[in-house]
């Protein structure tokens, strides 16, 4: 268990050292939501001039009500980092070299794991900070804020595990993509992180209340408009967590099988 | 002599019924340099990946320093180094990064690390270049970077996939003088692969050649050499008498080291001698001296491993290899890509 937790860790670093590394792709992280925020903040701002949107949006500002969306799409896709390095792994013969070390098979995918949720956490920072520039008050504080950040990472390890799992068994960067998109599109586009629920229509609000970024942006929201609405709060948490326990598990399981033919 | 590896009757079949290896068996002495000759797709990795643990194999019993690689396969990662065919270096990190991240797989501590790799990265002259970024290594250096890595942990054997694969001839030959020194000064086991006839002849004590999933022949070079024949002196008369030509070969048959002497056309002629040609040379001189005949031009040709080869296999290693050297092309041109 101690070798699990060491190797994953060392698993993640390597991913964390190329992640700082990349210059472009850290511009990429702070640029995509001063974009999102800036420009679609603006261009929807004149929305809460409607009292029926307003009332809708449960909101002051169109910005407060995105901001939660923003950044479970920035985790959303930051979990398909996880399923592409192994194919590039696998492709560069790293992931060999890690199979014949002697670390424990399961810190492969859960040291990816780890980089995703450390990377998403960076990028919450920022668009937090970023989203506060542009006048979004965090009703709970910096104690709201922190429990934020945690619902972002638990929420990319679900992501995280789905791709992983699917890299064990999809060889090719093109393929996964494919599929992870033929997922990650329709999740983002039935939950509420763009539109309110209320304003869907019937079978649409019907499969936006169980898809699972909704729970997290309900959970989000609730925090950064309302404040400690644990009773929106625990049931989404939990069902998160549980998420997260079965896709980990899935993702060992992959992975203990990976190349004993 | 106690026996670093010994497998049995191995078989390897892949998933789509491939047979790769086909019950082979052999054993490899503590301390050896042994070498797998064949050509492209004879089962040379097949066979490694399954004595390191990374593959299961279909039948067989294999065992390193005594212990059983399929049942305690832990247990003998630690006692493996490996360095695959194809390079597998991060070449995102640096150099040291590369081989940071390798100790730590083997769970050494950072002390550990930083002494031995500042020792194997002197070694395999990498050391001035440590915080480069592999991306900037030349193809050698990444070969030899990943040579190093597979040494960090001090294993008790080596495997090389190829050690000298796409190389020029210089940093082949640094190469192999890298690899006795592994041996020579930490009595090593080394099992490495290769197409290259050269390199089982300079490098290993003793040799397998191995073709379509089979062992055709083990044993040290000079022996299978010797197994095929010894020497062949060819002579080139300059006298036209048939007579007295075959009065001198009459006295060279004569020489209890000659087993054979082969007609030519244009009174050119195979000697074939057991063993020691150099030795022979001076005695088919006085004979035809004596004989009162000239010699044109006399040759000596010592069996190569490409003579064993084709022996064996019944094909030289060309005719297996026609598409390698474009198979070589494309693998350069995909790593580039990768970039
Ligand atoms: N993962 C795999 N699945 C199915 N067949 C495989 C696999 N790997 C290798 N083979 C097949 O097994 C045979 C032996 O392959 P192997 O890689 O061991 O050869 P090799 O001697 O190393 O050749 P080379 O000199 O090209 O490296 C080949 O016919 C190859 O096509
Ligand atoms: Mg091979």
């Amino acid at each position: 268990m101690i070798n699990l937790i060491v190797d994953s860790w060392w698993v993640a670093y390597r991913e964390l050292i190329k992640f700082f590394r990349q210059r472009t792709r850290l511009i990429m992280v702070v640029v995509q939501p001063l974009i999102w925020l800036g420009l679609m903040g603006n261009m929807m701002s004149g929305i809460t001039n409607n009292p029926i949107a307003a009332r809708a949006l449960g909101a002051k500002s169109y910005l407060d009500f995105m901001t939660p969306g923003i950044i479970l799409m920035t985790v959303l896709f930051g979990g398909v980092f996880g399923g592409l390095s192994i194919i590039w792994d696998r492709r560069i013969g790293y992931l060999e070299k890690l199979l014949a070390s002697p670390i424990n098979r399961g810190a492969i995918p859960l040291g990816k794991s780890i980089s995703s949720m450390i990377q998403g956490a960076i990028q919450v920072v920022i668009i937090v900070a970023i989203a506060s520039l542009l006048g979004v008050h965090f009703q709970t504080g910096i104690f709201g804020i922190l429990l934020i950040i945690l619902i972002a990472m638990l929420f990319s390890l679900i992501l995280s595990g789905l791709s992983l799992t699917l890299a064990s068994i999809i060889k090719t960067h093109e393929t996964l993509m494919a599929v992870v998109n033929f997922f990650m599109m329709p999740l983002m586009f039935t939950s509420n992180a763009l539109f309110p629920i209320t304003v869907m229509p019937k079978w649409l609000a019907a499969i936006a209340k169980v898809n699972p970024v909704s729970l997290a942006v309900t959970s989000i929201r609730e925090l950064t408009i309302h404040g400690w609405g644990w009773r929106e709060i625990l049931p989404s948490l939990s069902i998160i967590i549980i998420l997260d326990i079965v896709f980990i598990l899935i993702s060992q399981f992959a992975f203990q099988r990976e190349t004993v033919e | 002599m106690e026996k670093a590896i010994e497998v049995k009757n191995l078989t390897k079949i892949y998933k789509g019924g491939i047979v790769a290896v086909n019950n082979i068996s052999f054993y490899v002495n503590k301390g050896e340099i042994f070498g797998f000759l064949g050509p492209n797709g004879a089962g040379k990795s097949t066979t490694i990946k399954v004595l390191i643990g990374l593959l299961r194999p279909t039948r067989g019993e294999l065992f390193l320093n005594g212990v059983d690689i399929v049942k305690h396969p832990e247990q003998i990662k630690r006692d493996t180094g490996y360095a695959a065919q194809e390079t597998a270096i991060d070449d995102r990190l640096t150099c040291l990064e590369n081989i940071y991240l390798q100790g730590r797989f083997y769970h050494l501590s950072r002390e550990e690390i930083e002494k031995r790799s500042e020792e194997v990265l002197k070694m395999f002259d990498l050391f001035d270049r440590k915080n480069n970024l592999a991306l900037t290594f030349s193809g050698g250096m990444l070969k030899r970077l990943d040579i190093a890595e597979a040494l960090i942990h001090r294993p008790k054997v080596l495997f090389l996939d190829e050690p000298t694969l796409g190389l020029d001839v210089q940093t082949r030959q640094t190469i192999w003088e890298y690899i006795r020194n592994l041996r020579r000064r930490n009595q090593m086991t080394i099992f490495l692969t290769t197409h290259y006839m050269e390199e089982a002849d300079a490098l290993c004590d003793r040799v397998a050649v191995i073709d379509e999933g089979k062992i055709k022949a083990i044993d040290s070079p000079e022996n299978l050499k010797q197994q095929i024949g010894g020497d062949i002196i060819t002579v080139n008369f300059s006298e036209v008498s048939n007579g007295k030509i075959q009065k001198v070969l009459g006295e060279v048959r004569q020489i209890p080291q000659v087993k054979k002497v082969n007609l030519g056309r244009d009174k050119i002629y195979q000697i074939v001698v057991s063993q020691r040609g150099d030795k022979i040379i001076p005695e088919i001189f006085s004979i035809s001296q004596r004989n009162g005949i000239n010699i044109n031009s006399i040759r000596l040709k010592r069996p190569s491993l490409e003579d064993v080869y084709l022996h064996f296999t019944g094909r030289t290693i060309q005719e297996k290899e026609e598409s390698r050297e474009s198979l070589i092309k494309t693998r350069i041109m995909k790593r580039k890509l990768r970039r």
